[in-house]
């Protein structure tokens, strides 16, 4: 409590700069954030929004992440539409192909913070082929390989960054008799497959589409990189899994599994650890005591190369949508430009330290920001977090191509056509070249609509 | 009678009807014609429509998922149907005899009816967890009966089992309940004639029960047809790899942005395969 007052006093004081809307607005605000303490965060930002300006109301909404572009479609239909939605961005491409988006907001407010305040790569990844901005870039993370570094010094296993050191490392710690397994990578269907294959897929040179934004999914590159993720998860756990599954690493079952850096505070304190393992997996088995030697023991590989390097991360964006009142539409630019002033925007990142990395220059050299509340940057030391965030400025995905944007990318992601493709070839055992083949009809299928 | 009076009967009956027709087209009818004028469309989130003629179909026509998934519920109704009223036939029977704490067995039936699909999910998946479950520390570690773990809800040649296995659980009190019901007001006599004339438990059960129970049986697997085509929560929630129609319908047309057209476009076809089914199964099965 004593902390929240301290953030809403802050956050308070530096908001009394911010210009006074003084109509009746309201700002429905879809977050994709819904662990119940995160949503308190944003609550309280929100709060201290409505504080600094009389008659706006704003509306926090959790929506699962998976399910955002559904229940849009619902609120759509509905004529329910939210003012305003934070999600990844293959989302917000999707949305923005769709025509709800109103990209006049977003250019007002990328010019009130200035253009050359955001990073660039974050900035291109949202924007239209048109040059419109489908989205304003707010957090983001990175992917790559967590392991026991101890159990890899134990066995003599170089550092998982390149294929065939990740599949030694699998083999050499796998012993499926013990309950052990030697990697994760996502069988399930769902964004967390499409995730772990794309990353692999990019350091092997595969690409979705070429600078002409011609589809150029079913190549050799594409199908060696298949069979190589099926050869990975043979280490797997039995059946498909997803990212729920690092509760087991969590555990002390497994040697290594891809995850983004919204793992950090779940290594590094017992507190967050235990929430995590009990809420969907039951109390019973959260796998005894919190094992305080896994921060230490765990190292992180967020570039893997085979013919190139590649890191992987997305990031989430914030997104005004089309409304028909004009007092909405200036209630819910304000509120955008608050949650970018500095000590909201570190109040929000610091709900997952390390997960949520700043999108505009300076934030992450501001003193307040590398004191999160829990400790986890002073734990990790300034050295392993340069290493983490390095992977970010190498940050590339299927949907940008030289610095071009295709939405199509986030309609092929949004209908989860690789992770099916993934999950016929790792559990359904469908030959790679036929899913491939068939994935490709599918993204055609979607782009001709 | 004057054809005044018939004529003036006919408007008043007219009258009469009109507000209930109106409703039903209008909750009903609209709804049906509608979603079939939308199936011909590709439909945008922002309203506009674009004409495509038959497009949608053919793209689903032409998917050889679709066939799966048809295959795939086919096997699910078969099984789910024939097991809940199998066993609800058998519980009903049972639970119609004279015995102690009766009353309270026959609550107790009832409660997998009770309990929210979600929470009993859970459960489920937490028993057949391939890492930490207890299905696989019961049949690996303790009594060692193999060396491997298995994933039974994940691996997608036993979650079709384990899918139909969890609907008979959950779903088969109801059709206990009907038969029960039923079965409470059997005639006493039809039972006493059917043993005067020799009939054994086995015949009275043939002779007397089976006949009583018919319209009951045929409503139960009626109302079970239709839940279960359309049944979405349970397995989707369980295995929701296990693609029966609802499921597949799920993917293509709601996972991701919606595609109003295509989705329109299955429950058009969807709604046709239910009232064939239907109309078949009145016509040649219950002889209505």
């Amino acid at each position: 409590m004593k902390k929240s007052l301290l953030v809403a006093s802050t956050v308070l004081v530096n908001g009394l700069l911010i210009s006074q809307v003084s109509n009746a607005a309201t700002v429905e605000f879809w977050t994709a954030q819904t662990q119940s303490d995160r949503l308190q965060t944003i609550e309280l930002l929100a709060s201290t929004f409505e504080a600094l300006n009389d008659g706006v109301t704003v509306k926090v909404v959790g929506v699962d992440e998976n399910e955002m572009a559904t229940q849009m479609a619902a609120a759509v239909a509905a004529g329910t539409t939210p003012q305003l939605i934070e999600v990844n961005s293959e989302i917000i491409m999707a949305l923005g192909e769709e025509g709800i988006v109103d990209t006049q907001t977003h250019q007002g407010v990328v010019g009130d913070i200035g253009k050359s305040r955001f990073h660039t790569g974050a900035l291109t990844t949202l924007t239209s082929p048109e040059g419109q901005y489908y989205g304003l870039p707010y957090h983001g993370w990175i992917q790559g390989i967590w392991y026991r570094k101890d159990w890899f010094d134990e066995k003599g296993l170089a550092a998982p960054n390149t294929w065939e050191n990740i599949e030694t490392a699998a083999k050499a710690l796998t012993d499926k008799a013990n309950n052990q397994y030697g990697i994760l990578v996502g069988t399930k269907q769902d964004s967390y497959t499409e995730q772990v294959f794309t990353q692999l897929a990019l350091s092997n040179n595969a690409a979705e589409f070429d600078d002409k934004g011609d589809l150029i999914f079913n190549s050799p590159a594409t199908l060696e990189t298949i069979q190589y993720y099926k050869e990975l998860a043979k280490y797997n756990p039995p059946g498909p899994q997803n990212w729920r599954a690092r509760d087991y690493y969590l555990q002390g079952k497994m040697g290594m599994f891809f995850y983004s850096t919204y793992i950090m505070d779940d290594l590094a304190l017992a507190e967050v650890a235990k929430g995590s393992l009990s809420s969907e997996n039951f109390k019973e088995l959260s796998g005894g005591t919190f094992d305080p030697k896994l921060v230490k023991n765990t190292a992180f590989t967020p570039i893997i190369t085979h013919k190139s390097a590649a890191s992987y991360g997305t990031l989430s964006g914030l997104v005004a949508l089309k409304t028909k009142s004009a007092e909405d539409a200036q209630a819910t630019k304000d509120f955008i430009e608050f949650m970018y002033d500095p000590a909201s925007y570190i109040t929000f990142l610091h709900m997952a330290p390390g997960g949520m990395n700043p999108m505009l220059k300076g934030i992450a050299e501001d003193p307040a920001y590398l004191d999160d509340p829990n400790g986890v940057f002073k734990l990790y030391g300034a050295d392993k977090m340069k290493q983490i965030v390095s992977g970010f400025d190498d940050i590339r995905s299927f949907s940008v191509v030289q610095g071009k944007t295709f939405p199509a990318s986030g309609a092929i992601f949004a209908k989860s056509v690789i992770p099916r493709m993934i999950y016929d070839v790792t559990i359904e055992n469908k030959d790679p070249q036929q899913a491939l083949n068939s994935a490709e009809a599918e993204m055609k299928t979607i782009m001709g609509k | 009678m004057s054809s005044i009076l018939v004529k003036n009967e006919a408007q008043l009956g007219l009258k009469l009807v009109a507000p209930a027709v109106g409703i039903i087209g209008l909750l009903v009818i609209y709804p049906i014609l509608f979603n079939i004028y939308l199936s011909f469309f590709d439909v945008q989130l922002n309203g506009s429509k674009t004409f495509v003629g038959l497009d949608n179909y053919t793209d689903l026509l032409g998917n050889p998922r679709y066939y799966h998934s048809v295959g795939v519920s086919i096997v699910y109704l078969i099984g789910t149907v024939v097991g809940t009223t199998v066993l609800g036939l058998a519980a009903s029977i049972l639970m119609n005899q004279e015995f102690r704490f009766r009353n309270l067995a026959r609550g107790l039936i009832l409660l997998p009816y009770f309990a929210p699909v979600i929470s009993v999910v859970f459960g489920w998946q937490f028993i057949f967890d391939p890492v930490n479950g207890i299905y696989n520390h019961v049949v690996v570690d303790v009594l060692h009966l193999t060396n491997e773990r298995e994933n039974l809800i994940g691996n997608p040649d036993s979650a079709l089992f384990v899918v139909i296995l969890f609907d008979i659980w959950k779903h088969f009190p109801i059709a206990y309940l009907l038969f029960l019901a039923k079965l409470q007001s059997v005639p006493k006599d039809l039972y006493e004639a059917a043993a005067i004339d020799g009939q054994n438990a086995w015949g009275r059960f043939w002779h007397v029960t089976l006949p009583e129970l018919r319209f009951v049986i045929a409503t139960v697997v009626l109302l079970r047809i239709i839940w279960n085509l359309n049944r979405f929560e349970d397995v989707y929630l369980l295995a929701p790899n296990v693609e029966t129609l609802p499921i597949f319908t799920y993917y293509q047309a709601f996972a991701g942005i919606v595609d109003q057209g295509g989705a329109a476009a299955i429950s058009v076809i969807q709604l046709l395969v239910l009232v064939g089914l239907i109309w078949l199964y009145v016509r040649k099965v219950l002889k209505w």
